[in-house]
């Protein structure tokens, strides 16, 4: 309910904009405030592109008034210099400004951490300097002047209130853009990169690619405005597009409310506006801008926009959902129940005929050191399609490395993986996925800023194939797949018995809970294999039965298991096969049967004395 | 390349001011891994204080300066006192965005107490230049070396063998087990804050006299002391002063073979290069994520 409400209320929010942005001409009296208006909308524009990037991809750019400015003169040279169209000037521009962020993004985003914020900051002052030096090109200091006005056919843009109507057409599509791919598949799986970057990518979002659309496409944004700026003033200057107009355009987004579209816009109207308002205390202009800014992040820190809304959810919907969910939670675990009677050892011995001869998953010979110590040296074992294989060992025996090694997280320095007939080595962990296969974490890795239906539908991320355009255009295969998607994740989530909880706050999810989320989210892609990495830990008795029988369940859906666990009792009750590890190499690997009569698994893992 | 060893020594010598102010943005980032715009005021303060006492109260140099030092270092630990504490639950962004707005706030009252005017400072002791091999050396260069070697051992010396040191590193190791063994975080963070603004008035009360005084002095030179930072490995003290050495070196070196314009085209040229090339600095290390 919680994503369908969201999305009238963006509608709302979008016919009240509408409704504002055509009323608000004709309320003025001091057509000056046209002007104002004019620039908050350009602002607006490049504001809508820097919030999906710092709130939804996570990275912080210090270059958008270089890409703004890039955007401004190049528009400004082609139609003034070379007698450009405006608007093919515009796209020409916007070309030049995306293929520049891309080159700075391909490197910086690939990395983890801010990398993104020191390269653009380098990048605005020295793309600053060029523009001043450059003055046989752009004017140098003393600006580029005579930029002749848009145009459609005859219909000249040259007041304030035609280029009102445009540039706040334009800021009008833009939100609409932003606000469709903040609600997307891509939206989604940028939030769950912010969030856990190394398991987004396990679920198939490839990290550093989305990060540089994002940075481009926000990019092409300032540059639109830029352009749109050049035409409107008919006149660029250097000063307009330095280093310090980009911290205040990031500022924007923060005050606003990082990951929020509607925060933008407010940040965006607010700081443009506030020079204006405070420019009667003269020379205490900049410390009022200081202290007020100051006072805002301390204050409320989310943003205004979303600090209210957040306030109002609460009042409104959360308190009364939560207690709701409290009483269920005391009077019956759901999915509990359906499972838990499950005498393991009967179901045992009826799975085995399941399991098939035919290799899904090879490992052959992978050694893994990390400094000069060997996590994995020479394994080799097969995993069965159809089967439940488990790994166990003791700790630091080299279980969770082995999980990572398959899934691309580490890279083996000998050995290969083959995978469904597929040498997989060298692939990265969002390819992986794509190919059939999911997996948990041993330190669970939920993504806590977005609900518990959206986890499991970025589960389904390598399954899916919306991508930016699509989720920006949101054309009819957009709600076919995205409709099917979310039929998949609130199955895969009521198969854990988690189907009340869809729409809450992961974050808010118990501890058992957020194990099952996991699990959840692994199958919702129907993968062939599923890597489960300590599915038990920490969970009770009765608990741990329940998912035992669930993992028995998974496996009978179709879908091959290997499972890391320490839990003896659950691994040999309903594993085919156990491998078992010990300093890295493999010591046994057999029934379960015969791994307990194992006298070097006794010795080296159960202690001797068994 | 007649003036290349003169080229050197200028480099060194601005070098030197990059690499205090890259430490000050070390030990704040190493302590609550905030990027501290506000640096480059501290700068500017440390300038500005000094010229008051020296130009305006007419107070010995020997006085002067050790009591400029403190008083930026007092501005530092009401900045954390005042702005970031009540805020060090947030996001490191937010924490950051609150520093630049710190900075705009500094700046305009900066210019309010100061005016707009540029204003200059004799060098410490005299004009009588000094010739060392090939190169001519002012004695404000030697007062800038001096002062930054002493400081740099100083603050080894603090964060290796003593115990508040010692305990400043524990907390930016991990501050939450920092503060099971008794370590007060909150007291960390705000003498990093202070220690800080104490290496940036260090820097700005040196380069004063060999450059001209104003509000907003600072500012660029910040941004040159961050990108410093990056090039030795963000947050390594050592790799600080190595990177401020260095850009100061190649800054110089390469305005003085090329264009004395494109300067700072070159030193953030550098900074880009490092980042596309080896992002993690001379001596930084990555860092892993368990799963």
């Amino acid at each position: 309910m919680r994503i369908r409400l969201s999305g009238v209320k963006s509608h709302l929010g979008l016919v009240i904009l509408a409704v504002f942005i055509v009323l608000f001409p004709l309320a003025l009296s001091n057509p000056y405030y046209l002007n104002v208006a004019n620039i908050i909308g350009i602002n607006t524009i490049i504001v809508v592109g820097l919030t999906l990037l710092i709130g939804y991809a996570g990275q912080v750019s210090l270059g958008h008034a270089a890409f703004y400015g890039i955007g401004a003169y190049t528009s400004a040279i082609l139609t003034v210099t070379y007698g450009f169209n405006p608007w093919l000037a515009l796209v020409l521009a916007a070309l030049v400004t995306g293929s520049i962020a891309f080159i700075i993004g391909t490197p910086t985003l690939k990395l983890h951490g801010h990398y993104l914020v020191m390269a653009t900051l380098g990048f605005n002052l020295i793309a600053n300097i060029i523009i001043v030096q450059c003055d046989s090109v752009t004017g140098g200091p003393s600006g580029f002047p005579g930029v002749p006005p848009l145009a459609i056919g005859s219909w000249v843009f040259d007041s304030d209130i035609k280029m009102y109507c445009l540039i706040w057409s334009m800021a009008f599509i833009g939100i609409v853009l932003g606000l469709n791919l903040s609600m997307s598949r891509v939206g989604r799986g940028l939030r769950a990169l912010h969030s856990g970057e190394s398991a987004a990518n396990c679920m198939g979002v490839p990290a550093s690619k989305y990060k540089v659309k994002m940075f481009v496409l926000s990019a092409v944004f300032a540059s639109v405005a830029g352009s749109l700026y050049a035409h409107y003033l008919s006149f660029v200057s250097p000063k307009t597009f330095d280093i310090f107009f980009s911290v205040e355009l990031v500022t924007m987004v923060i005050v606003g409310g990082m990951g929020s579209i509607w925060g933008g816009l407010f940040g965006s109207a607010f700081l443009t506006s506030l020079p204006n308002v405070l420019s009667s205390f003269d020379e205490y202009k900049d410390i009022f801008y200081g202290f007020i800014l100051v006072v805002i992040l301390i204050f409320t820190p989310e943003g205004f926009i979303p600090g209210i809304l957040q306030k109002l959810d609460f009042y409104l919907k959360e308190k009364g959902q939560r207690n709701k969910k409290r009483i269920d939670d005391s009077s019956e675990e759901p999915g509990l129940n359906s499972v838990s009677g499950i005498p393991l050892a009967d179901s045992c011995s009826s799975k085995r005929l399941e399991a098939s001869n035919d290799i899904i998953l090879g490992i052959n010979n992978i050694s893994k050191s990390f400094g000069g110590i060997a996590a994995a040296s020479s394994l080799t074992f097969d995993v069965q399609k159809g089967s439940i294989t488990s790994l166990i060992g003791p700790n630091g025996a080299g279980k969770t490395t082995t999980i990572n090694l398959i899934y691309g997280v580490y890279k083996p320095n000998l050995g290969t993986i083959i995978f469904r007939n597929n040498r997989i080595n060298g692939l990265y962990p969002y390819q992986i996925a794509a190919m059939g296969m999911a997996r948990t974490f041993q330190n669970l890795q939920i993504f806590d800023n977005i609900t518990v239906l959206e986890n499991v539908m970025v589960g389904a991320h390598a399954i899916s194939h919306n991508e930016f355009f699509v989720s920006m255009l949101h054309p009819p295969s957009y709600w076919k797949e995205e409709k099917l998607i979310r039929e998949k994740a609130l199955e895969a989530l009521s198969f854990f018995g988690l189907e009340k909880e869809a729409d809450l706050p992961a974050c808010q999810l118990s501890f058992g809970e957020q194990k099952r989320l996991e699990m959840a989210r692994a199958i919702v892609s129907e993968p062939e294999l599923i890597l489960l990495d300590e599915p038990v830990a920490g969970l009770n008795r009765a608990e741990s039965i329940t998912i035992a029988g669930l993992i028995m369940k998974i496996r009978s859906r179709g879908a091959t298991v290997l499972l890391v666990e320490h839990d003896i009792n659950v691994v040999m009750s309903i594993s085919d096969k156990v491998v078992v590890l010990n300093y890295g190499t493999m010591i046994a690997e057999g029934t379960p049967i015969q791994i307990q009569k194992n006298e070097l698994v006794l010795s080296a893992y159960l202690g001797g004395s068994l | 390349m007649d003036h290349l060893a003169q080229f050197i020594v200028a480099g060194l010598t601005t070098g030197s001011i990059y690499a205090l102010i890259a430490l000050g943005f070390c030990v704040i980032h190493n302590a609550t891994g905030i990027v501290n715009f506000a640096q480059g005021d501290f700068i500017s303060l440390g300038g500005l204080v000094i010229f008051t006492l020296l130009m305006g109260l007419k107070i010995p140099l020997i006085i002067a300066f050790p009591l400029s030092v403190i008083a930026v270092t007092i501005v530092g630990a009401l900045l954390e006192r005042v702005a970031i504490r009540p805020a060090r639950s947030r996001s490191i962004v937010i924490l950051v965005f609150i520093t630049i707005g710190a900075s705009i706030f500094m700046r305009g009252v900066f210019k309010i107490l100061w005016g707009k005017n540029q204003m200059g400072l004799p060098p410490f002791s005299g004009e009588t230049p000094i010739n060392f091999a090939g190169a001519t050396l002012m004695p404000q260069n030697l007062w800038i070396f001096g002062i930054t070697l002493i400081s740099v051992i100083g603050l080894h010396f603090f964060f290796n063998r003593t115990r508040l040191g010692k305990a400043m590193r524990a907390t930016a190791c991990n501050p939450r087990a920092a503060s099971l063994m008794g370590v007060n975080v909150n007291s960390m963070v705000l003498l990093s804050f202070a220690l800080s603004g104490a290496l940036g008035a260090i820097a700005g009360i040196i380069i004063v006299p060999i450059t001209t005084l104003s509000f907003d002095i600072g500012v660029m030179l910040g941004l040159k002391g961050f990108a410093a930072a990056v090039l030795g490995g963000y947050g390594n003290s050592l790799g600080a002063v190595l990177g401020g050495l260095l850009l100061g070196v190649l800054e110089s070196v390469g305005a003085g073979v090329i264009s004395s314009t494109y300067k700072d085209v070159i030193a953030f040229g550098i900074l880009l290069l490092v980042l596309f090339i080896k992002p993690s600095g001379l001596l930084g290390r990555g860092d892993t994520e368990r799963l």
